[in-house]
Formats: C-alpha cells, sequence, structure tokens
C-alpha cells in the first residue's frame, strides 16, 4: 500500500455536510409527503406509498449519516515541498498528485454554510486541472493557499 | 516594425464574408418566412438590405481600427471602435504559429497568422489572428519568434548558430490516397447531408414528394437502393476530395528547435510548433487503418482551444506505417522514446473489461428482446459483439516507463498510444472502486495540457503493483 497523506480536514466539515445532506432531504421529503397525500387522497396502491417513504427514508439516512462519515473518513491530504497529494472518494478511492511546479494559482472559496462554521474551500488550479480541498478551517486554508503559492511561485517553469 | 500597422483591406472582405456566413441562415429563413406573408414585402427587403450595409459597415470598421505592431519582443494588438482592446503577447509565450493562405488572400500575396499562447482568455478563437498580411511580414514574425530564441541560446553558447533544416517526412501521393480514403471524412460528410435534409424537412413538401414517388417505389427496390448506394458514393468521393485537398504537399520538417507543418493545395497552411512546448505525442490507429499497419501521429500543444482542435492536437504525421514512427521521429523529438514494450494489462482484468461492456449492453438486449418477441432475440448477438470490443480494449491496455517518459495505450474507439514527459504531466490520479481492490487492480489517470482543457490517457484495471510504480515514479516525494 502507499503510505495515506498525513493531514485530515476540519472534523466541522462533518458537520456542515450533514446539514447541507439535511437541507436536500428535507426537501425530498417534502416531494414525498407530496405524493403520499396524493396517494392516501387517490386510493393508490399500498405498496407504491411504502416504495416512496422507503425511498424517502433511505435517502435521508445516506445524505444525513453514512455519506458525510465516509466521505469524511476518507479525504485527506498533504502538502509537500515540491507536490501537493489528495485522497477522497466513497466507493472509488482517488489519489492525485499534483507537482508543485504545475500549480498555477490557488483559490479559497466560502458559501455562506461554509462561513457560518469558519470553514472554507480550497482551489488548486493546474494549466489543465482544477483540483479542491473541501472545508478547510478557514485559517489553515489561508496558510495553505500562502504557503502553496509561495511554493509554487520558487518553481519557475513554463509550460 | 514598430509602427502600428493596420492589415491589407482584403482583411475588410474576409470578415464581412465571415459574418455573412454566419447570417446566412437566419437571413434565408427571414426571406422565406417573411415573404411568405402578403404586404410586408418592402419591408422585409429594406431590414435585409439594412442588416447587409451593417455587416458591410462593420467589416470596414473592423479593418480600421485593427492595429498590430512588434515592439519589446510583444507582439502588440489594439482594435475595437467604442471599447479599445489592446493585447500584448510577448513571443517567448507564444505556443504556436498557424500561418495559411487562404483563397481569397493567395491572389494578393497575403497570408493569415494565428499566434496561440496558453492563456485561455476566449474559448473560441485563437489569441491573436491577423487575418491578412503580406508574406514577408509573416516570415518577420516568424523569424523574430526564432531569433528570439537563437539569441538566448547564442549568448549561452556564445557563437552564431546557422538555422538546420531537415526535412522528417514528406507526403507521397499514393499515401495521400490511402490517407483520404481512410479518413473518418465520411461519416462527416454523409451526416451534414442528413442534417441539411433534416434543417429543411419544414420547407421540403415531403409527403407530397412520396406519394408521387410511391408507385415508383414500389416499382423496385433495387432502384432505391441504387440510389442511396450513388449518394454514399458521391459523399464519399467529396469526402475523399476534400481531404486530398487538405492535406496535398503535407510536408513536416524540424527548423533548429521547431516543428514546421505545410500542407494543402487549395488552402496553404504552415503551422510552427517549438519542440519543448510539446505537451505529449499520440500515435492513433483508426479502426481502418489499424488492420493494415496505418497509423497516425499527432502532438498535444497547449495553444488552441474546444472550437479550434487543430491548433491543440496537431497531426505531424497523417499516416505511416505504424513500425517506421520511432525510427522516423525519435532523432528529432527529444528524449521521446516511441519503442518501447509496453507491460499489459493482467488477464484477470479481463473480466472487469467485459462487464463494463455488458452492463450498456444487456439493458438494451432485454429491452429489445422484450418489445420485438420473435427477432428480438438476435439482438443476443449484441452482447457476443460486446464481449469481442471489450476483448480489444483489454488487449490494447497497457503502459510503460522509460526514464522521463510515461507511456499510456489505450482504446475508446480509436486505440491510441500517448507518450507524456514526467515533466509536462499536470496532475495523475489513481483510482480503485472496492471491486478493484479484491482483484488488485487500478485505474491510472494522467492528464496533460492540451488547448484550453487537459487530454491525456487512462487505462483501466492495471495491476496494483504497477499502478504503484508509476504513482511512485511521478511523486517528487523525497526519502
Amino acid at each position: 500500500m502507499i503510505p495515506e497523506p498525513q493531514t485530515r480536514i476540519s472534523e466541522r466539515a462533518l458537520v456542515v455536510w450533514r446539514i447541507s445532506g439535511g437541507i436536500s432531504s428535507l426537501i425530498i421529503c417534502l416531494v414525498a409527503g407530496g405524493l403520499i397525500t396524493l396517494g392516501v387522497i387517490f386510493d393508490w396502491l399500498f405498496w407504491i406509498i411504502g416504495v416512496i417513504l422507503f425511498i424517502a427514508l433511505t435517502y435521508s439516512y445516506v445524505m444525513i449519516f453514512l455519506l458525510p462519515k465516509l466521505r469524511w473518513k476518507r479525504w485527506r491530504y498533504e502538502v509537500r515541498e515540491q507536490e501537493i497529494e489528495l485522497q477522497r472518494g466513497v466507493f472509488i478511492i482517488k489519489r492525485t498528485l499534483i507537482p508543485m511546479i504545475r500549480v498555477q494559482h490557488v483559490d479559497t472559496q466560502q458559501g455562506p454554510l461554509l462561513r457560518k462554521y469558519q470553514l472554507s474551500t480550497v482551489m488548486i488550479s493546474t494549466a489543465a486541472t482544477v483540483h479542491e480541498i473541501p472545508a478547510l478551517d478557514m485559517h489553515e486554508a489561508e496558510e495553505l493557499r500562502r504557503s502553496i503559492s509561495s511554493l509554487a511561485r520558487v518553481a519557475d517553469e513554463d509550460v | 516594425m514598430s509602427e502600428p500597422k493596420r492589415l491589407h483591406p482584403i482583411a475588410a472582405v474576409v470578415n464581412m464574408l465571415r459574418q455573412l456566413k454566419e447570417l446566412i441562415v437566419p437571413l434565408i429563413v427571414f426571406v422565406v418566412f417573411g415573404s411568405s406573408g402578403d404586404g410586408g414585402n418592402q419591408f422585409y427587403l429594406i431590414a435585409v438590405a439594412g442588416g447587409l450595409f451593417l455587416v458591410f459597415i462593420s467589416g470596414i470598421i473592423f479593418w480600421y481600427r485593427f492595429t498590430y505592431r512588434v515592439e519589446d519582443g510583444e507582439l502588440r494588438i489594439e482594435h475595437g471602435l467604442f471599447v479599445r482592446k489592446k493585447r500584448y503577447i510577448p513571443f517567448e509565450r507564444i505556443q504556436s504559429l498557424d500561418v495559411s493562405e487562404g483563397l481569397l488572400q493567395r491572389p494578393f500575396g497575403l497570408v493569415k497568422v494565428k499566434v496561440e499562447t496558453a492563456g485561455g482568455a476566449g474559448a473560441g478563437e485563437a489569441e491573436a489572428v491577423l487575418t491578412a498580411i503580406r508574406k514577408n511580414e509573416a516570415n518577420e514574425i516568424h523569424d523574430l519568434l526564432v531569433k528570439l530564441k537563437k539569441s538566448t541560446h547564442a549568448v549561452e553558447e556564445g557563437e552564431q548558430i546557422d538555422s538546420k533544416e531537415t526535412v522528417i517526412y514528406k507526403i507521397s501521393s499514393s499515401e495521400l490516397l490511402l490517407l483520404a480514403s481512410t479518413s473518418g471524412g465520411v461519416g462527416v460528410v454523409i451526416s451534414a447531408v442528413f442534417a441539411f435534409f433534416l434543417q429543411f424537412e419544414e420547407f421540403i413538401p415531403f409527403d407530397r414528394v412520396f406519394n408521387e414517388v410511391e408507385h415508383f417505389i414500389s416499382s423496385g427496390l433495387v432502384f432505391i437502393s441504387i440510389i442511396i448506394f450513388l449518394g454514399f458514393l458521391l459523399a464519399w468521393a467529396i469526402s475523399v476530395v476534400g481531404t486530398m485537398l487538405k492535406y496535398a504537399n503535407f510536408t513536416l520538417k524540424r527548423v533548429d528547435d521547431d516543428l514546421i507543418i505545410t500542407r494543402g493545395l487549395l488552402e496553404k497552411r504552415q503551422f510552427t510548433i517549438p519542440i519543448k512546448r510539446i505537451q505529449a505525442v499520440r500515435i492513433s490507429e483508426n479502426l481502418l487503418r489499424q488492420p493494415i499497419g496505418m497509423a497516425s501521429v499527432f502532438v498535444e500543444s497547449a495553444g488552441g482551444s474546444a472550437l479550434n482542435e487543430e491548433s491543440s492536437k496537431v497531426l505531424i504525421l497523417p499516416i505511416i506505417k505504424k513500425q517506421k514512427v520511432a525510427r522516423l521521429l525519435e532523432p528529432y523529438l527529444d528524449d521521446y522514446q516511441l519503442n518501447s514494450e509496453l507491460h499489459s494489462v493482467p488477464s484477470r482484468a479481463y473480466i472487469r473489461y467485459l462487464l463494463k461492456g455488458w452492463f450498456i449492453a444487456i439493458p438494451i438486449v432485454l429491452v429489445v428482446v422484450f418489445l420485438f418477441r420473435p427477432w428480438g432475440y438476435f439482438s443476443i448477438a449484441l452482447l457476443v459483439a460486446s464481449a469481442l470490443w471489450s476483448w480489444l480494449e483489454y488487449r490494447d491496455a497497457g503502459w510503460s516507463l522509460y526514464d522521463g517518459l510515461l507511456t499510456l495505450r489505450f482504446r475508446t474507439i480509436v486505440k491510441s498510444t500517448v507518450f507524456m514527459k514526467r515533466e509536462k504531466v499536470q496532475s495523475l490520479t489513481i483510482k480503485q472502486s472496492h471491486f478493484q481492490t479484491q482483484k488488485r487492480l487500478a485505474t491510472i489517470d494522467a492528464v496533460v495540457k492540451s488547448g484550453h482543457g487537459g487530454s491525456g490517457g487512462k487505462v483501466y484495471d492495471l495491476d496494483w503493483e504497477d499502478t504503484k510504480k508509476i504513482y511512485n515514479w511521478f511523486s517528487r516525494k523525497e526519502d
């Protein structure tokens, strides 16, 4: 096995993912609720209502509890002097190497939910690809952005 | 050459024609629908005339406001009527230079110059297009580009270097014929014809035509078949002639540190790409050429864009015996080892290739069998075809590492072999699903810059140990 990258992303990410999972589940549940009401009014078959209920509940469970947990457990990164390594993915584990000399610029980005929890997303762009580290502690992200761009600046090599 | 200069006035005409070409379909629709109503004819005529007049004027204004000059090692372009736009391109940032001699430019001894950089300002056009300038001016720009590089070399080595020119490849007429007849252009022409008819479906009274032709049809299916066959033959002939005109006199040269490609009969083009700007080399074998052992070779360039694929995936050898590629190119492409033995994918991976194909094929077969009961069973043949295709994909997958060079071979529809230098790879990803982990397999995906975005290679289900080797080769971790 290749040794895993060392750094984990912030634990608060878990909370944020659960909240956004909760929001999308809420929408699904509302739709399901509407359908079930219709079903009761128009006398649909009982099993159709059952299936709808099952789908809504499974979706909520997966989005609020299962997925954030698995995702967080897998997410790791490491910024070394000459490269950045990322590991992510729930069902398919993906590991990516980005050489420092190929980094063109680094962005941080923060939505309202992330801001509330003092988190932000770091986006690392090469000339051809964009890679994202979601939900880092805000100061950590800022620090990371600064260190990547200073490390990347040392390596002055053209495309 | 530091005075701001205008393009040749013919540029105004070229721009007008281009705008007219874009307007032609809306114009026709406008006129057709407009004149079908009674009375308002004059209004429509005036509107069309007004539109044409605007195109005419804007062409002239564009030409009038567009200036270019070479200053301080930069190509400087200024244009725009209300919003003045200035674009300064340093020569050392130029990725490629595309000089073409169109039908309009040629009578005046003019050329069109396209300059590509790695920047992605617009997804569509090149970074700078000089629509019509004199040939010697284009040569001057080209020389400046070359000289600039040479002067930095000369300082280092302290001597004057004469430019060294070697012709690497020149297309022969039999190769040209082979190229044209096996190119995928046939499909393009056929689909263009179909698209054309679909476009006018509303205007052509197909129903009436069909009714009249009906007794004709019943009189002979053979006749119809012949017509269709002739149609295809014609489409094929058009595509062959088109390809031949495009690639006639194709020549690949190395001049100092640049590759220079010239081609074309009606429209002559010259394409320059500095060798150190090459992002990757790709050998591709399509279904028609692979059985006869022929291949084409492309280089990936950081210039160009998705809409302008010819300058991001540059064809350097249009058609060639596959065995000859390495011998022909290796002396001229520094550090590219094009002949290395490839390691293949382990045999336990085949089942995954097979299932991936069947994953799509099985639902189709099920639906067809279910809907068309007796005859639908023939669709089971699709499973066999899919299995054979998967076998091809499995057999063609491969990889190798040689010094600083990663080679990946894979098949989508076309079989591609991609050669990537370590320092040109933008990012490398390995992917492993739960099932792959159990079988100790993994997928590798390497990205190089190509035009506006990325290109590269992706090979499924390599042996895990091999994947690790490639990953560690790319990693810059010190230990």
